[in-house]
């Protein structure tokens, strides 16, 4: 990726944060965007887990710190298994509006056998037809958010024109998986589309997707669009605190999934700029497994990532396109009809 | 036996629920995605002490309704508005509609939940079945499935949910247990990954017009959001229905029965009637066209189409090509038919125009009273209009009110400045909320797990 002038970083809160009281999860996605860090991870797995209850609905919750906040970046999980694509395309479509151009969409993509033992219906097993369902899924939900083009809603008082009929379409998508009519009930987001994150290794989602998360920074490879590396970062004011903070959360190992750094702040901020460069990583989705993690992290690592000149700043507009350098699409359906030379393109 | 109180929620539809609300010059004409002006109205709700703020729903936009009925066309997901609506208020109940036709169980049952923890117990789903045909085309399906079937699954959808809800681990994760539903219709095995909702259950709305709806509404509900009937005796005759049926399933006392209301309220009586007359007349009326056909209104009712065609139809008498400003002679109006007539009353009702009177129903009036309602219309000053609201409630029509605001804000701030004070003024509503959650201002218990 050429002209980044600094990082990317995205959080994942600790679960206990997101479960607790609701004005401690505002507080928390507070403290991140006034610390500069750039969108907040929010994980949603329809599936009950051992321990403490799950974090509320990844939506809800993100429409809650959508308007609490001003700046960050919200991105949502869904797994195509467990979702309607047209219910799925206004959830976040509804947060980009919510949230002023600030939602992201993270597809979740792969087996997993608890969830789907709570999502079967007559006549539909999560199991069947995965990997096409997931293929489909992505460029559907594009098209539906194009369903209005720019500027449909035209709220003329005078003349009682609610709508332009001639900027609404019906999609009629017909696909292996899925067959949608449309129009979407939404006016398209502000972003155009909510940004996409989908993982690097997934053989048709890396193509369609705008972000793409990779596990550990050694496994990410360089791609045509932004790469976020995975890091649980275990920091304290020194190297021995941050050692038994590891410790507590289990020690945790280095995997596929995530690259483990214990460290204080500084080096763990030296480390994180080094490799980004080596693996021309666009930011890093850092993931905090406990409370007191999260804060360590951004009171001790953020200002030396920030001294170093590793961190985008927030002068872009405050749309999560814009704190990741990503044009806003051009509406995929009129750019079809144009191209088949079926509809004169109209001056913008 | 608990004391029977007024409950009054606020419909939101974004455009107001007059079909030319949003063209009024006060409106907001783009409100649907202004969500700081939402949660504005709401928080004017909550400081009227109203007990909910509703979210209707459709599941499909049919640009073709954007005269009719420019609601159905476009709005915000539910869950997302009701949250953002939730972080700006404290008190008010947050209603979200979801049709379980269109949605698994699972996520039903973890989506409200996880409402009301984020809004601290003021959750409470509408459960629709859905009246939009075009939605089933949305969501991979041919057909819209007929009502048996859609019941039948919406039965076992709440059932599930509500387990799901009491196998759910209370906040200490502890209490949590797997469900191994294998129903008709769903194999879920949970348990439910949130914690168990903070009002146990989230408080149930159903809103529907076939026998199946009232049987559901009567025996699992907690509210029954009713829609409009043509007379008052009908009005009585529904709530007699579901107290009856609910009283059957042992719940005689449990169920409250919400119709909406459309209160167009001036602080006198000529500004309520003038008010009404500009909204009819901001209506984008439909070209003339043959007698008989009927279109769909959207959503909730369906409807004739607007113009001196389908007045003629449904008054029983031809009116075509006249002035729409003209008064109607007293002889023509003399011929209308049965309903006709049952129109034309509501006309002067609404108006205060009479037949032959010093201010006369107009061609215009007779246009604007063809549509089928969407709910109940009063237009008066507000005394005028508190009067209405106490009659209904003490002669057993009904426990309450949905609030429909014609246009949004003001028709939103025109009744909770100057008709819901009259309403405390007369010991009807409460001052103050009595507890934090739906279920304390609706007066139900917690159901025990
Ligand atoms: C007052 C009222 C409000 C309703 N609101 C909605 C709604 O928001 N969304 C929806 O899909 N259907 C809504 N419905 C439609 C019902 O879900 C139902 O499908 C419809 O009334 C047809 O009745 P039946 O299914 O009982 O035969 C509403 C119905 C009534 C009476």
């Amino acid at each position: 990726m050429t002209g980044r002038t600094g990082l990317f970083l995205a959080y994942g809160l600790p679960d206990a944060v997101l479960a607790g009281r609701p004005a401690d999860a505002v507080a928390a996605a507070g403290r991140a965007e006034a610390a500069g860090v750039h969108a907040l991870l929010l994980g949603d797995r329809p599936a009950a887990r051992p321990g403490r209850p799950a974090p509320p609905a990844a939506i809800v919750t993100a429409s809650v710190l959508a308007v609490r906040t001003r700046r960050i970046g919200l991105v949502v999980d869904a797994a195509p298994a467990y979702h309607e694509p047209y219910n799925l395309a206004r959830m976040v479509a509804s947060l980009d509006h919510v949230s002023a151009g600030r939602a992201g969409w993270r597809v979740v993509t792969g087996a997993d056998p608890e969830a789907d033992a709570n999502h079967r219906r007559e006549g539909a097993d999560p199991v069947d037809g995965r990997a096409a369902r997931e293929a489909e899924f992505v460029p559907l939900l594009r098209d539906l958010w194009d369903t209005w083009e720019d500027g449909a809603f035209v709220h003329e008082k005078d003349t009682g024109r609610f709508i332009d009929p001639g900027r609404v379409r019906v999609l009629d998508h017909r696909g292996p998986a899925l067959r949608v009519r449309g129009p979407l009930n939404l006016v398209r987001p502000p972003q155009g589309h909510p940004v996409v994150l989908a993982p690097a290794d997934h053989p048709v989602l890396a193509r369609e997707a705008d972000v793409l998360l990779a596990g550990s920074p050694e496994a990410a490879a360089a791609a045509d669009r932004p790469v976020l590396a995975t890091v649980t970062p275990f920091v304290a004011g020194t190297e021995a605190g941050a050692q038994e903070l590891h410790a507590r959360a289990g020690a945790p190992r280095s995997d596929a999934d995530a690259a483990v750094l214990v460290g204080d702040g500084p080096s763990v901020a030296r480390r994180l700029l080094a490799w980004a460069d080596r693996a021309s990583l666009h930011g890093f989705a850092l993931r905090f497994p406990q409370p007191e993690g999260v804060e360590a992290f951004t009171a001790l690592a953020l200002p030396a990532l920030r001294a170093a000149g590793g961190l985008v700043d927030g002068h872009g507009p405050a749309t999560l396109r814009g704190h990741l350098g990503l044009a806003r699409p051009e509406n995929r359906i009129v750019a079809r009809l144009t191209a088949a030379g079926t509809e004169r393109s109209r001056p913008r | 036996m608990r004391t029977r109180e007024l409950h009054l929620g606020l419909m939101f539809w974004a455009t107001g629920t007059h079909a030319a609300g949003w063209r009024h010059p006060d409106a907001v004409a783009d409100a649907a995605y202004d969500i700081e002006l939402i949660q504005e109205v709401s928080r004017s709700a909550e400081r009227a002490k109203l007990d909910f703020v509703f979210l209707g729903d459709r599941l499909a936009s049919d640009p073709a309704l954007q005269h009719s009925n420019p609601a159905q066309i476009s709005r915000l997901e539910p869950f997302a508005t009701a949250a953002a609506i939730a972080a700006a208020t404290t008190h008010i109940g947050v209603v979200v509609t979801a049709n379980p036709t269109y949605s698994d169980p699972y996520g039903i049952a973890r989506l409200l939940a996880s409402l009301d923890h984020l809004s601290e117990g003021r959750a409470a789903w509408n459960l629709v079945t859905g009246a939009d045909p075009a939605a089933a085309l949305n969501f991979g399906r041919d057909a819209h499935w007929d009502t048996e079937r859609r019941y039948d699954w919406a039965e076992e959808t709440l059932a599930v949910v509500r387990r799901l809800w009491d196998a759910a681990p209370d906040p200490d994760g502890t209490g949590s247990r797997r469900i191994d539903h294998r129903g008709r219709y769903f194999s879920v095995d949970g348990p439910l990954d949130v914690a168990r909702p903070p009002q146990g259950h989230v408080v149930v709305f159903s809103a529907g017009t076939s026998d199946r709806s009232r049987e559901l509404g009567a025996r699992d509900a907690d509210v029954v959001f009713a829609g409009p009937q043509p007379t008052f005796a009908k009005r009585k005759e529904y709530y007699a229905d579901i107290r009856a049926r609910a009283a059957r399933h042992g719940r005689a006392d449990r169920v409250a029965v919400l119709p909406g209301l459309t209160p167009i309220v001036a602080p006198t009586t000529e500004e309520a009637v003038a008010l009404h007359d500009l909204l009819n007349a901001l209506l984008v009326l439909d070209p003339e066209r043959e007698v008989g056909d009927i279109v769909r209104a959207g959503g909730i009712g369906e409807g004739h189409r607007r113009n001196l065609t389908s007045a003629s139809e449904v008054f029983g008498v031809d009116v075509r090509g006249h002035d729409l400003a003209d008064a109607v002679p007293a002889a023509v109006l003399a011929g209308v038919s049965e309903e006709g007539a049952r129109r034309l009353a509501e006309i002067t009702r609404l108006t205060r125009r009479t037949v032959g009177g010093p201010a006369p129903i107009t061609y215009g009036d007779l246009v604007h009273a063809t549509p089928a309602q969407l709910s109940h219309v009063v237009v008066g000053n507000p005394e005028e209009v508190a009067d209405m609201i106490q009659e209904w409630f003490e002669e057993g029509a009904a426990d309450g009110f949905n609030i429909y605001p014609a246009y949004v804000p003001g028709a939103v701030t025109a009744f909770t400045e100057l008709v819901v004070p009259v309403l405390q003024r007369r010991g009807l509503f409460r001052k103050e909320y009595r507890g934090r959650t739906l279920r304390d201002h609706l007066g139900l218990a917690l159901p025990p797990r």
